[in-house]
């Protein structure tokens, strides 16, 4: 565990009767890109923002660098958030449609008092040059005059202007055309290529997050079911769910199978009352009376390889 | 998507001729439907992919002729349904035809359902108006379409309200209430792009599955090229306005002409691939349908673009040997045959 920058452990988050994030431990290592895979109310989101202390986690502990940000209060906090940054799903609606882009960009150097006024626009000038935005053009204008995908671009340089280590992205691509959404995965990529990101990749597509990911976490109902580096986790998927998620992305190549998704059809269950022992069992076609009595824990098949399964797919 | 045959020789269920929708706007005119032409054999589906801005959904409520006040359509074209022209009918004819010969699944099923209707009440709602049934018929009905598009104590949730139903559910019962008049010509305007990976799976194999049922014809419009791969029968691809390829779905994948759907198709991340491949992209934007560039409207994209392509639109038509597949290119990727 040495090599992890960010290390989450027994994290729980909690809304009133509803356990978002339950019992979730997992590290992000140094200049890695770790994918959090899932469907929508997995309590990927929330454990993103868990991270963030935004707002903070009924419990556990989420260490950045040794330091357990849970612990932190104030202004001991403060001085640590530049070095998290975080971007959403929806571009437009996570930029100030009143402010320029200049002000939006500079607005968290402004916060923690980085240079003077003249110093900062140099600052956002650049940063929007290496977000693939014309500065001159972009910096006076206003997010509405700016496609989905361009906003983006601004909202990566306005999380990258503090030179964070570790950069959160929550779905930053699902509400992009796939056109778009390829443009923004190549820059994430070169982003943290140029400023030696850490980063935190949330989606719910598979084949996204194997493009961009290094190591692959998925989740189910509030609990990591599986944890592979992404080559591994396609070609030997060991958890049923991994299985159903892959089965699930379309293919564009007519001539292929179609492959049927292997789950029980529904919904996720409600998270206010988690089915007993495997939380996956109601929708798994392999579910036996064990799945019901036991929760299985999350461990080591293989080096690297971690699955929370008692009939795990080590056969395909 | 069929060119060169006449009606009679097929029963096409919709043709589009030289269609034109025009929006108005304080810089001009923007052309966000520019001459499009196509027919829907009956019983097939036809998949519309582009990129946000490419006209797809325009063209969808064009045919359905659900525009906005700031539209114009241009008066020799023609949306010929089922030998009639829908351009030519009053409103009041139309409402006969949207419902129960024409229906339509919109992107976010959140917005397009009523938030105070309980949901078999939406449902029976049009069953009502346009079949006549009696509440209680239709309430019955209600409670078979919710089973039939897979919602789980049908009897229970035909009294609930949206809000209690997640993304995928919703866009069921969004399902049903298109299915629920028996429509000829289902218009699916991004039915998944709402919903996840898993529910998007699901909601494409019931849409095909109740297209099969009922002997359908389906518009499947889509951003995704992989959405339509399996489960279309013809594809057509727009950009700028235009459809610039059209063929059938294996032959589209198979023979790809236009270098434009070919970069479409690169930019999709693939499971097979390598992590951190750097996927292909287009660069640069879509052009201002208010003034487009002359020439092709790609070229100021295309890397393939020469001083013809700037200057002279290519026409639109059947590439030699290549029965129906039909493309606007001056330099057409050449045919290898293969996949890919």
């Amino acid at each position: 565990m040495s090599d992890a920058l960010l290390d989450i452990e027994n994290l729980v988050v909690r809304f009133g009767a509803v356990q978002a994030v339950s019992d979730v431990t997992f590290e992000v290592r140094k200049s890695e890109t770790l994918g959090l895979v899932g469907e929508s109310g997995c309590g990927k989101s929330s454990t993103a923002r868990a991270v963030m202390q935004l707002p903070r986690p009924t419990s556990g502990e989420v260490r950045l660098a040794g330091q357990n940000l849970v612990a932190l209060k104030g202004s001991d906090l403060r001085q640590l958030r530049p070095k998290i940054q975080m971007i959403f799903q929806d571009p437009i609606s996570s930029l100030n449609p009143r402010r320029t882009v200049l002000d939006i960009v500079s607005a968290p150097l402004e916060v923690v008092g980085k240079g003077s006024k003249a110093e900062r626009k140099q600052i956002v000038h650049d940063m929007l040059e290496a977000v693939g935005l014309d500065p001159d053009l972009a910096m006076g204008r206003r997010p509405h005059e700016f496609s989905g995908g361009q906003c983006q671009r601004i909202s990566i340089a306005r999380a990258l202007v503090l030179e964070p280590e570790v950069l959160i992205c929550d779905e930053p691509v699902s509400a992009l055309d796939v056109s778009v959404q390829a443009q923004i995965l190549n820059l994430l990529q070169d982003m943290k290529e140029r400023y030696g990101l850490t980063i935190l990749f949330i989606s719910h597509d598979l084949a996204v997050v194997k493009n961009i990911s290094d190591r692959v976490a998925v989740m189910y109902l509030g609990k990591i079911c599986e944890v592979a580096p992404s080559e591994l986790l396609y070609k030997k998927p060991a958890h049923p769910y991994t299985v159903a998620l892959l089965s699930a992305v379309p293919v564009p190549d007519p001539t292929a199978e179609l492959k049927k998704v292997a789950l029980i059809a529904g919904d996720l269950p409600s998270p206010t009352s988690p089915p007993s022992g495997c939380r996956f069992r109601t929708r798994c076609p392999y579910a036996q009376a064990k799945c019901a009595e036991d929760e299985p824990p999350l461990v080591e098949l293989a080096p690297n390889h971690q699955v929370a399964c008692h009939f795990p797919l080590i056969d395909n | 998507m069929t060119d060169g045959r006449t009606a009679a020789e097929e029963p096409y269920v919709l043709q589009v001729e030289n269609l034109e929708t025009r929006f108005s706007t304080e810089h001009g005119w923007l052309r966000a439907v520019d001459n499009v032409s196509f027919n829907l054999p009956k019983g097939k589906t036809i998949g519309v992919v582009g990129e946000s801005g490419s006209g797809k959904s325009v063209l969808s409520r064009t045919i359905m002729g659900l525009l906005p006040s700031n539209a114009r359509v241009n008066d020799d074209a023609k949306v010929i349904f089922e030998g009639k022209d829908l351009r030519q009918m009053s409103e009041a004819e139309l409402r006969h035809i949207r419902g129960p010969e024409i229906a339509m699944v919109f992107q976010d099923p959140m917005s397009s359902l009523n938030p105070v209707m309980k949901i078999g009440k939406q449902i029976a709602e049009s069953q009502i108006v346009h079949l006549g049934l009696s509440k209680k018929d239709a309430r019955n009905n209600a409670i078979e379409l919710l089973r039939e598009v897979g919602i789980p104590l049908p009897e229970k949730r035909v009294d609930e309200y949206p809000h209690q139903l997640s993304g995928g559910m919703r866009q069921r019962v969004a399902i049903a209430i298109a299915l629920a008049c028996q429509p000829k010509l289902l218009i699916a305007d991004e039915p998944t792009t709402a919903l996840d990976v898993t529910v998007q799976a699901e909601i494409l194999d019931l849409l095909q599955r109740e297209q099969q049922d009922r002997h359908m014809t389906m518009i499947l419009i889509t951003h995704d090229l992989g959405v339509v791969a399996g489960r279309t029968d013809y594809v057509g691809v727009m950009y700028a306005g235009q459809i610039v390829e059209q063929a059938d779905t294996k032959d589209l994948f198979q023979n790809m002409r236009m270098r434009y759907t070919e970069a479409l198709l690169n930019s999709i991340p693939r499971l097979e691939d390598e992590p951190h491949k750097r996927l292909e992209t287009v660069g640069g934007r879509p052009p201002d349908l208010v003034s487009p560039p002359p020439g092709c409207r790609f070229a100021p994209r295309c890397q393939y673009a020469d001083e013809k392509c700037t200057e002279d639109e290519p026409p639109f038509g059947v590439g030699a040997g290549l029965t129906g597949h039909s493309f606007a290119c001056w330099h057409p990727i050449q045919p290898a045959g293969g996949t890919r």
